[in-house]
């Protein structure tokens, strides 16, 4: 059973097949029990309408027969008592009366005893067919002595003419008897005084036969019952007389079958449907006439509905035959217009397996399945295209991804690598560390020396991954280039910005600390531009101040502002990009600064403030907090201890001079006398005259209005290191700096008269360095000295 | 400072002797000025005996060439000593000239 629901389930044409022929079978049943619920009742109707009209016939032709007896026994009578007294003319009118008559059984016209004085005792004229021809005897004798028989008392007792129950008639001449009912009626004499019986009897086989005659149905069969019950007419002979209607109920109650008997004797008309000798029949009942006899019409209903029970048959197995029929048709039908299912879902099973050019059937049809076709064709094509546009995608994200990989490469290649640890330098320790999100981030940090200053930066572009690291990387060259000849911060970032806002079309930026640590003095110079502020790890933990600059990259003419500050011996600078305050957890909790706090008051705290010491804590920190989250975005740290070397000065000198060209020769023997104190030879003094000549009468064309009267001091100190001149005035603000450079690759005609001192004095000394000090313009110049050593 | 301009050899001739420094310049561009006015003479300035140059000089020297070139004159610059040498280098005022 299971199999076959299976077979079913995966056989669609099956499937579709037995639905149609339910369905079919279903209206098939309703229309067809309809139709014979119908039909049954029309033919039983007419069972009804055709047994009862034979009933009626058969019973006015028995009635008619009787008529018929009772007519020709009253004919007789009145011959008979014509002429009652002549015994032998009796003979004549029982003679006549079956000559008229030969479906009569005979005739008898009996007389009292003794009533012919000459005939003797008995006298009674009877006549009986025998063959085909008459016999006509006087019937009465010792042995039959006919006035002790019912059918010749009764007329007499009952005083009127009547029918006797069946009983068998004896014939002494030929020995044989037979079943007759008789018809007696008194004969009286003109005074009224009872004569003899003219007895008229009919044989109850004929009368069978005859009533029996016209049948509704083969099997069908008439019976007559008598008042009694007792059965006159029955299909089986035995019964007749000697059985009534109701001895077969006393063996086996049959309730049907007794009320049918009662109905009958009370003479009722009537149908009744019931089971007779275990045959279900429709019987018909009528009461015969007078007589007192009741007959009825048995039909079995395998007759009534015979025919159509037939019909019926006939019908179901041609429906039935019909419907397998049409079930394995559909079946074929739909299995055949199915088959390129088949075929297509076996061809996908190829492609589904790599074979992508497995040819697609191709069916000439425009139904559905030939549309199916045509897309699953169409589908191949795209699946081919597809996999083939997958394949190469993929190979360009590997290619992406090596690129990437080579990008971070040069990236980290970009970061300075070797950090001045305590071996290199006795005045500075700088550590740093850039872990990117991705493979490529758009932190960066740099530094490098130039005379005798630190240059450092740190930034954090906005956003992250490739265009960051580009940003970063435009970012880190421009500082480089920038801080190459700028040594103040601010001017740094300023430039920094000019050409960076000037090409940013992505409206990118990058928040940016420049900071300049001058190295003989431990002062740092300083320009926020919206990055987070450093800390300062001295004696204790604190957060560098910091103007609110903008960050760098959008608004090309933004004015950054410089701070400054002392760092003191042994204090460790701490920088970092956000990545360090929002590190996230797995539950995105970020790291925030109060943690960043509290690791470097640790730090403090076990003096671990070396750059790799503390960076390394920080790191361990960070990650310990994290955990198992994804890193979030990129994280740089860079740590910077000073140590202020000790320097003794060897020589020092000053000079003040009137803001007066003329005096130039006084400044000439000024910077003569203090390089032979340093005892530099005569090239190098001569050059640093030069320099020194420059940088003053810069000062003095240019610093005090025209026409002013003002001082311009030079001071001069050296140490084992180094020669420094401080030119101080107390002008208005100028910076020498900041004039254009002079471009000493042009040709003559294109050459400018301007720009070629401060250019003698930047190519002369080692650092040119200018600042505002309170009103005063200093520009500090050095100039490192050959160690004789 | 002192400066002497001569002909010599159809030539300009200006002998320098001396520091041009800030303060010589203006003297020294005054006594300069018959070069800047010679037509059709190439000019020859001897340093032999300059010990020192600055800025202001080299000014001086450039409005002479300019002034020169533009009348198709050339200008040489005679015997510089490694101190003029040395500023003429750094300023690139060794390639515009020629040195002789």
């Amino acid at each position: 059973m299971k199999e076959i629901i299976q077979y079913i389930r995966r056989k669609l044409s099956v499937r579709v097949s037995l639905w149609v022929v339910l369905f079919a079978a279903t209206i098939f049943v309703l229309a067809l029990g309809f139709f014979f619920y119908q039909a049954r009742e029309a033919v039983r109707q007419e069972a009804i309408n055709r047994a009862t009209q034979i009933l009626n016939n058969t019973s006015l032709r028995a009635e008619g027969i009787l008529n018929r007896v009772e007519v020709a026994s009253d004919m007789t009578k009145w011959l008979a008592l014509r002429h009652p007294d002549q015994a032998d003319s009796m003979f004549v009118y029982s003679r006549s009366m079956l000559q008229n008559n030969p479906d009569f059984y005979n005739c008898s016209i009996a007389f009292e005893p003794d009533y012919f004085k000459d005939k003797g005792r008995y006298f009674s004229a009877y006549t009986k067919h025998v063959g085909d021809s008459l016999r006509t005897i006087q019937g009465g004798s010792d042995n039959y002595q006919y006035f002790f028989m019912d059918w010749y008392l009764m007329p007499l007792l009952l005083d009127q003419p009547c029918w006797t129950e069946p009983y068998m008639d004896y014939d002494v001449t030929t020995n044989t008897s037979e079943m007759v009912t008789s018809y007696c009626q008194a004969l009286k004499d003109h005074n009224g005084k009872f004569i003899g019986v003219i007895n008229t009897s009919l044989s109850i086989s004929w009368l069978s036969q005859t009533i029996s005659e016209t049948k509704p149905y083969p099997h069908s069969y008439s019976i007559m019952i008598g008042r009694g019950g007792t059965y006159f007419v029955h299909p089986d002979s035995t019964k007749i007389t000697r059985q009534t209607i109701f001895t077969q109920s006393l063996e086996h109650p049959d309730t049907a079958l007794i009320a049918l008997g009662r109905a009958m004797q009370r003479g009722e008309e009537g149908i009744k449907q019931m089971n007779l000798d275990g045959t279900d029949c429709y019987v018909f009942y009528k009461p015969l006439g007078k007589t007192g006899c009741s007959m009825a019409i048995v039909c079995p209903e395998s007759d009534i509905f015979g025919g159509f029970d037939r019909l019926r048959h006939a019908v179901m197995t041609i429906v039935i035959i019909g419907l397998l029929l049409m079930l394995f048709l559909f079946i074929r039908i739909i299995t055949r217009e199915l088959s390129p299912l088949h075929r297509l879902a076996k061809e996908a099973e190829t492609i589904a397996s790599g074979q992508f050019n497995a040819e697609i059937p191709t069916f000439e049809r425009i139904d559905e399945i030939g549309q199916l076709s045509q897309s699953f064709a169409g589908m191949q094509q795209s699946l081919i295209k597809y996999i083939k546009e997958l394949k190469d995608t993929t190979a360009q994200k590997a290619s992406i991804e090596r690129d990437l990989h080579i990008a971070s490469g040069i990236q980290m290649g970009m970061l300075p690598e070797n950090f001045p640890t305590k071996e290199d330098r006795d005045d500075v320790q700088l550590f740093a560390s850039l872990t990117p999100a991705k493979d490529v981030g758009g932190d960066l940090f740099d530094f490098h020396f130039r005379d005798d200053k630190l240059f450092f930066c740190i930034g954090d572009v906005s956003g992250k991954g490739v265009p960051a690291s580009l940003f970063m990387a435009v970012t880190r060259a421009v500082f480089r280039t920038v801080s190459s000849h700028e040594s103040m911060p601010d001017r740094i970032m300023t430039s920094i910005n000019m050409t960076m806002g000037e090409m940013n079309k992505t409206h990118m930026f990058v928040t940016l600390f420049v900071g300049v640590l001058d190295l003989p003095t431990g002062h740092l110079h300083y320009c926020n531009a919206g990055h987070d502020a450093p800390l300062l790890l001295g004696t204790e933990a604190h957060e560098l101040q910091c103007d609110s600059n903008i960050p760098v990259g959008f608004m090309p003419s933004w004015q950054y502002s410089m701070q400054e500050t002392d760092i003191p011996q042994g204090t460790t600078l701490f920088l970092f990009t956000d990545g360090l305050t929002e590190a996230m957890d797995i539950n995105y909790e970020q790291f925030q600064m109060d943690r960043v706090m509290e690791v470097a008051q640790q730090a403090l705290a076990q003096r671990q403030l070396e750059p790799k010491q503390i960076i390394s804590m920080m790191t361990e920190a960070v990650h310990q907090f994290v955990g198992d989250a994804e890193q979030s975005d990129d994280l740089t740290m860079m740590a910077i201890q000073y140590n202020k070397p000790q320097c003794t000065f060897k020589m020092q000198k000053s000079i003040t001079l009137n803001n007066d060209i003329q005096e130039v020769p006084q400044l000439t023997d000024f910077v003569n006398e203090v390089c032979k104190s340093v005892e530099l030879d005569k090239n190098t003094t001569s050059q640093i005259t030069v320099a020194i000549e420059e940088a003053v009468v810069n000062v003095m064309n240019y610093a005090y209005p025209a026409g002013t009267q003002g001082k311009v001091k030079i001071e001069a100190t050296a140490n084992d290191e180094r020669l420094k001149f401080t030119i101080s005035d107390s002008g208005t603000p100028f910076d020498p700096t900041a004039q254009a450079e002079a471009d000493i690759t042009l040709p003559a005609n294109k050459r400018s008269i301007g720009g070629l001192g401060i250019h003698i004095v930047r190519q002369t000394m080692d650092t040119v360095d200018y600042e505002r000090t309170g009103d005063r313009n200093v520009l500090t110049l050095r100039k490192k000295l050959n160690n004789h050593s | 400072m002192q400066t002497s301009i001569l002909e010599q050899d159809g030539n300009m001739v200006a002998i320098l002797e001396g520091r041009l420094d800030a303060v010589a310049a203006q003297e020294t561009e005054k006594a300069m000025q018959p070069l800047c006015e010679c037509e059709g003479k190439d000019i020859i300035i001897d340093c032999t005996h300059l010990e020192y140059i600055s800025s202001a000089g080299l000014r001086i020297f450039l409005r002479i060439l300019q002034n020169a070139q533009g009348k198709g004159q050339q200008v040489f610059i005679k015997n510089i000593n490694d101190t003029v040498r040395a500023v003429f280098a750094m300023t690139g005022f060794i390639n515009i000239f020629k040195l002789i």
